[in-house]
């Protein structure tokens, strides 16, 4: 330190302490002492009573921080502080600044003297070197007071004080250099950062003044941690300078080198780095976030927890609603468990529950996440009532509710299946006066117009509410007590008259919290559901909600409890009282209020149907009967009862009769068949609706059998619908029925593929051989053939061989093939009778053992024959000529679904449309004999042949026979062929199935016969001649059978083939019957018929 | 000293929608989302940076202590972001180019939604 400073002596005299007179004696032996010119006195505190008042501090320009409650300088009158203001003011313009301008101008003498010029710097510069070797210490030389080194910064401070920046700078410079070599590296940082200044000040070039100050807080950085605060002071200034200019930015990254061991100090750097990126422009929000969150880990690391939360707090509003998951589950969490560590655990559980559902995160931090949650949770020492507690997660969409007005669901299945299903199937049979007018009407006369669109539910009836629960972590969760919030509360109209009643819960207009409503309320009574989800998994649960008592019922929402201490609750709705529900975002648009508002209305009489033994999976073909169970459990009876099936192929209510007995004995075939019964009861299925007898009524408490029968026609999935009508006989107003639907599906897998083949048997007239090819598809199940029966008109069935010789087992194992061959006859005597209805009549051919003495299965009677219309319905349309087969196996083994173990199961499979209207409708056989002697040389043989010719069908029809002889008709044969191969080309479409392949057949065999005929009449010359009539015309009648007589002459042995003849038959429309089919007609070339004529001797 | 590598593909809005993180080894529990906080962070700078240049390499643009943060932006302004502890920029460049080629792979796939979550 200079020595020689400026000296002033100032005694400051108190008035309070004391007389001025004191003051003036310690004045005048401080002059004596020090000289007369640089001792003062200032008196001050004039004020007597101290009361003085200031309208503000006077140094509050000074000092921003002096509190206005001290009453600074209470004694100090106005005269006191002008008296001070001149002091000052005289100090410093009198003997300060006159000294510090003398100063510098000794110094610039003194160091131009040393420093300046060329020789000195010469000078310098050896000097230095020479200096150099001595001292060689870290921290530079040790420079004196009167060093000239010394001087020149002091040169360079009075200048810069006296704001002389030309000489500060070009003094700050000078030594700068002199540090750099001497490596006194402190100080020449010193004079960097001074230098850095200067140019500041001077706001001269920008760029020398920042690297001055890099410069400078870099040299402080080497110098490591003894010069911290230097490094920090040179940092703020440079900082400053930075703000200055608005280049806030490079300013943050100032700060954020600051930043040295010292936490506090690094987190307070940090802190205003974060805010200098805030401000910059534009702001950078990202980085400002980072630099929070850093200093609050500082922060934190310096257990300034207040600090830490403050800064991370701000921190989350820039984290807000970015998609950034990791970052800021990690906010939130310290957040939270820094309150915690602060006690503060309300607000630490709202930070926790940002985090809990953090499905991305890895198993551990959730475990984590969890468990302090949880341990947060314990210790506020009371349950959590949650709003959006995202711990499992709703799936809202899930949502579905099921509840019973007119329409009741035998199960959960059927509830889940599309109304427009049930309605279909419903349509008829709900009675349209109902339709027309219904409930809905009838009820908006008695229920507000505001409760019109709500649903209907009955006291006493569950509604249930499917909600999923989904575990987003990848723990297991356990979740305690769910169950439905609901409030009741009565119709506004009783609120009226029976506001008081005690049923009657009273909504508020606010919310209440839900603990009230629901578990007091004894008019509802609500289930809980306890689970555990594990990782990742999602739960359906089904909550349900019983209203006891009429009013209206609003399902509000769902709570649950997690871990015995956090309740969630969740709201389906954002419900318009609530408005802090209102908010929620996860409310679907698409769920109307009115879902889940429900008009509870007085209990009403349900019934309960199930079909017992209804088998989940089944055999192709499988037959049984079932009995459908109908249970009224409440004290009023119901009627008139009716039922609708969806699929009546699969299933049919049967007579009560069959309901005691015996299975295999109603199919059985009975002496005294009564088929109008069947038939009646087939009549009425086909309209699907099946009217139970009106004087059956389901009384109180009593269950209702019903026999069905159940047929597996296809197989496939199929799905049963059953709907049941039934009238309440107490009507409460508003409603008048209900209906029960069930619902089943059922497994058909394929069982035995039975295929029919029927050919015409060339031989005889309406004789056709009819082969069975039958695949047992299953895979291991084995089927006992018992029975082929025909339905339809009337065919006789008859075995070509004995089973026996087929298939000697009479079972078809797993995989086995089995054809049959069989002989069809047309059955001609019962054409005529009335009576009988053709479809209904039978033949059955037993397949079975022999020895077993099991009666037949009578396909016409109920069961058999009304699945049998169903199959001729969806086989194909009904046409004239065509056999049914009902070919009927039993399984014996009955593990199928383990039911009733020693009775066989039966399997009919239905084979219907067998057509035969692939052949014409005229039908002739050629009759007579086939071998012949003759005594050529006496005459030529004449041979008589009879051609039968039918008409199969029911027109009548016109046949004209034409024979031709082979060489004399060739032409006429041309011709033959020519309108043959026109005809069928017109007239095919009526008569053919196979159009094509047809028409090449014609072609070919047409082909054929003139190749036989021209091969004939080249190498043979007529060998034959047809004799009598050339051409025959008859009229046939439907159904009717005429023989033509037919000659031929013969006139060498030979074989001859008697096939060139034709047939044209023209059926005669029948009026207005069966249109374009009647007008058809058709050639057909003779079949072939071979005669044999052998030479006599 | 353990290499840490992290990258993070971010679309156009911000949303990270493929993060990897490799090498790191026995993370501190303070440090855990460091390299997000820094990626993140990086941001700002991108979108500073992304509109002087032509180029769509970035090379280093930021860095936090000895961690290097490089960016590439793709033409749709999706940035890939890779953080590591080296610096070698012919390296980073031809990873940055190989990504690219997959991001647009995976950009190509009829089933992707642009902008959504890769999840492989």
């Amino acid at each position: 330190m200079d020595p020689k400073v400026l000296k002033h002596y100032l005694l400051v005299h108190d008035n309070q302490d004391g007389d001025s007179e004191k003051a003036t004696k310690i004045l005048t032996e401080m002059r004596s002492t020090f000289g007369p010119n640089d001792c003062q006195l200032l008196c001050i505190n004039f004020s007597q009573d101290g009361q003085t008042r200031h309208k503000d501090t006077p140094w509050s320009t000074f000092r921003s921080d002096a509190l206005a409650t001290e009453h600074l300088g209470r004694f100090l009158k106005l005269d006191d502080l002008n008296e001070i203001k001149n002091l000052m003011q005289e100090l410093s313009s009198k003997h300060i600044i006159p000294y510090m301008e003398q100063k510098i101008r000794l110094l610039n003498q003194q160091v131009s003297s040393t420093r300046k010029g060329f020789r000195n710097q010469f000078k310098n510069l050896w000097w230095r070197k020479g200096k150099e070797d001595a001292l060689d210490t870290t921290n530079g030389p040790v420079y004196t007071f009167s060093s000239i080194e010394s001087q020149i910064r002091v040169l360079g401070d009075y200048a810069f004080m006296l704001r002389d920046y030309e000489l500060a700078v070009s003094s700050y410079r000078l030594i700068s250099t002199d540090y750099k070599l001497d490596k006194a590296w402190k100080r020449y940082a010193g004079v960097q950062e001074m230098i850095g200044l200067t140019y500041f000040m001077l706001d001269q070039s920008r760029k020398e003044a920042e690297y001055c100050m890099e410069n400078a807080f870099n040299t402080y950085l080497k110098l490591g941690s003894a010069v911290q605060q230097n490094a920090t002071r040179c940092g703020l200034w440079w900082i400053e300078m930075l703000k200055t200019r608005n280049q806030i930015k490079e300013a943050a990254t100032v700060y954020f080198r600051i930043c040295g061991e010292d936490l506090l100090h690094s987190a307070v750097m940090l802190e205003q780095a974060s805010f200098c990126y805030l401000l910059s422009k534009p702001p950078m929000l990202h980085k400002y976030g980072f630099h929070l969150v850093l200093s609050g880990d500082h922060y934190k690391k310096c257990d300034q927890i207040k600090h830490a939360i403050r800064t991370y707090r701000n921190a989350v509003s820039v984290y807000r609603g970015t998609t950034w998951n990791l970052i800021k589950d990690r906010v939130h969490f310290h957040i939270g468990q820094w309150y915690a560590s602060l006690g503060m655990y309300d607000v630490a559980v709202t930070h926790m529950l940002e985090i809990l559902a953090s499905s991305h995160q890895s198993k551990t931090s959730q475990e984590l996440f969890l468990r302090d949650f949880l341990h947060i949770v314990q210790k506020t020492g009371k349950t959590f009532e949650v709003l959006k507690l995202q711990l499992p997660v709703i799936n809202i969409s899930s949502l579905k509710v099921i509840f019973e007005d007119h329409r009741t669901y035998a199960s959960p299945a059927a509830a889940s299946i599309k109304e427009g299903v049930w309605r279909s199937l419903e349509e008829d049979m709900i009675p349209s006066l109902f339709a027309k007018s219904n409930w809905l009407d009838v009820q908006s006369k008695l229920i507000p117009r505001k409760y019109k669109e709500s649903n209907i539910c009955v006291a006493g009836e569950a509604i249930i509410v499917d909600i999923e629960f989904k575990n987003p972590l990848q723990i297991p969760i356990s979740i305690l007590n769910v169950s439905l919030i609901c409030e009741l509360s009565a119709n506004p109209e009783e609120l009226n008259s029976e506001a008081n009643s005690s049923n009657v819960e009273p909504q508020n207009d606010e919310y209440k919290t839900s603990t009230s409503t629901g578990d007091i309320n004894s008019s509802l009574v609500l289930s809980e559901v306890d689970f555990s989800l594990e990782g990742g998994e999602t739960i359906l649960v089904q909550l349900t909600v019983t209203p006891r008592v009429e009013g209206i019922l609003t399902i509000v929402g769902v709570k649950w409890k997690l871990s015995s201490s956090v309740v969630g609750l969740h709201n389906f709705e954002s419900n318009s009282v609530n408005k802090r529900i209102a908010k929620g975002r996860r409310k679907p648009k698409h769920s109307p209020s009115a879902d889940l508002k429900f008009i509870v209305i007085k209990s009403l009489p349900r019934l309960q149907g199930f079909i017992p033994s209804l088998p989940e999976k089944t055999y192709a073909g499988d037959l049984r009967h079932l009995v459908l169970e109908l249970n009224n459990q409440s004290k009023f009876p119901v009627k008139n009862l009716k039922m609708k099936i969806s699929n009546p192929r699969f299933l049919n209510a049967g007579n009560q009769s069959y309901l005691n007995v015996e299975f295999s004995a109603c199919l059985e075939k009975k002496l005294n068949v009564e088929q109008s019964v069947g038939h009646a009861n087939a009549k009425k299925m086909l309209q699907n609706v099946f009217h139970f007898p009106e004087d059956i009524s389901v009384q109180e408490e009593t269950s209702l059998s019903w026999p069905l029968w159940f047929h597996a026609a296809v197989p496939g999935n199929i799905s049963l619908y059953i709907t049941v009508y039934y009238e309440m006989e107490n009507v409460s107003s508003i409603m008048k029925f209900r209906t029960l639907r069930m619902h089943y599906n059922l497994q058909v897998l394929p069982s035995l593929d039975v295929s029919f083949e029927l050919s015409p048997c060339p031989s005889r007239l309406e004789e056709f051989l009819l082969r069975m090819d039958v695949v047992n598809k299953t895979s291991s199940e084995c089927f006992q053939i018992h029975q082929l029966s025909s339905v339809g008109q009337q065919w006789d069935v008859s075995l070509l061989q004995p089973v026996d010789s087929i298939l000697p087992s009479q079972s078809l194992f797993a995989g086995q093939v089995l054809s049959c061959f069989f002989m069809l006859k047309y059955h001609r005597k019962s054409s005529t009778s009335e009576d009988s209805n053709p479809l209904f009549l039978q033949s059955d051919v037993r397949l079975g053992p022999p020895g077993n003495s099991e009666a037949l299965f009578d396909v016409c009677s109920s069961p058999l024959a009304d699945f049998h219309d169903y199959e001729r319905l969806y086989q194909g349309m009904s046409c004239q000529g065509n056999v049914d087969f009902v070919f009927i196996t039993q399984l014996w083994r009955g593990n199928i679904d383990s039911g009733a173990p020693h009775r066989p199961l039966l399997f009919s499979h239905h084979v219907c449309h067998c057509s035969l209207s692939s052949f014409s409708p005229i039908s002739w056989f050629v009759d007579g004999p086939r071998t012949i002697q003759h005594n050529f040389s006496a005459s030529p043989c004449g041979v008589n042949l009879k051609m039968t010719i039918n008409n199969s069908s029911d027109a009548a029809s016109s046949v004209h026979v034409k024979t031709f002889d082979p060489p004399s008709s060739n032409s006429q044969s041309i011709d033959a062929t020519a309108s043959q191969s026109g005809l069928p080309l017109e007239n095919q479409v009526g008569w053919f199935s196979i159009p094509a392949v047809n028409d090449t057949k014609v072609i070919t065999t047409d082909a054929l016969a003139k190749r036989i005929t021209k091969s004939v009449s080249l190498e043979s010359a007529p060998q034959f001649i047809w004799t009598g009539s050339s051409s025959t015309k008859l009229k046939l009648q439907p159904r009717a059978t005429a023989e033509v007589p037919l000659q031929i002459c013969v006139f060498a042995p030979g074989i001859y083939d008697l096939s060139n003849y034709a047939l044209n038959w023209n059926l005669a429309p029948i009026e207005e019957s069966q249109g374009e089919a009647n007008k058809s007609s058709g050639e057909c070339q003779g079949y072939p018929y071979y005669l044999t004529v052998v030479q006599s001797t | 000293m353990t290499t840490t590598a992290c990258f993070i593909i971010v679309s156009r809005n911000d949303i990270p929608i493929y993060e990897a993180e490799v090498g790191s080894a026995a993370k501190r529990e303070d440090a855990a989302q460091l390299p997000q906080f820094i990626l993140q962070a990086a941001l700002d700078i991108v979108q500073d940076l992304a509109w002087t240049t032509s180029a769509m390499f970035l090379k280093a643009i930021d860095k936090f202590n000895d961690l290097v943060v490089s960016v590439y932006v793709t033409a749709d302004r999706t940035r890939f972001m890779l953080l590591l502890d080296s610096r070698s920029d012919d390296g980073i460049k031809s990873f940055f180019q190989e990504v690219h080629e997959l991001y647009i792979k995976s950009l190509l796939n009829p089933l992707y939604l642009p902008g959504s979550r890769i999840t492989s």
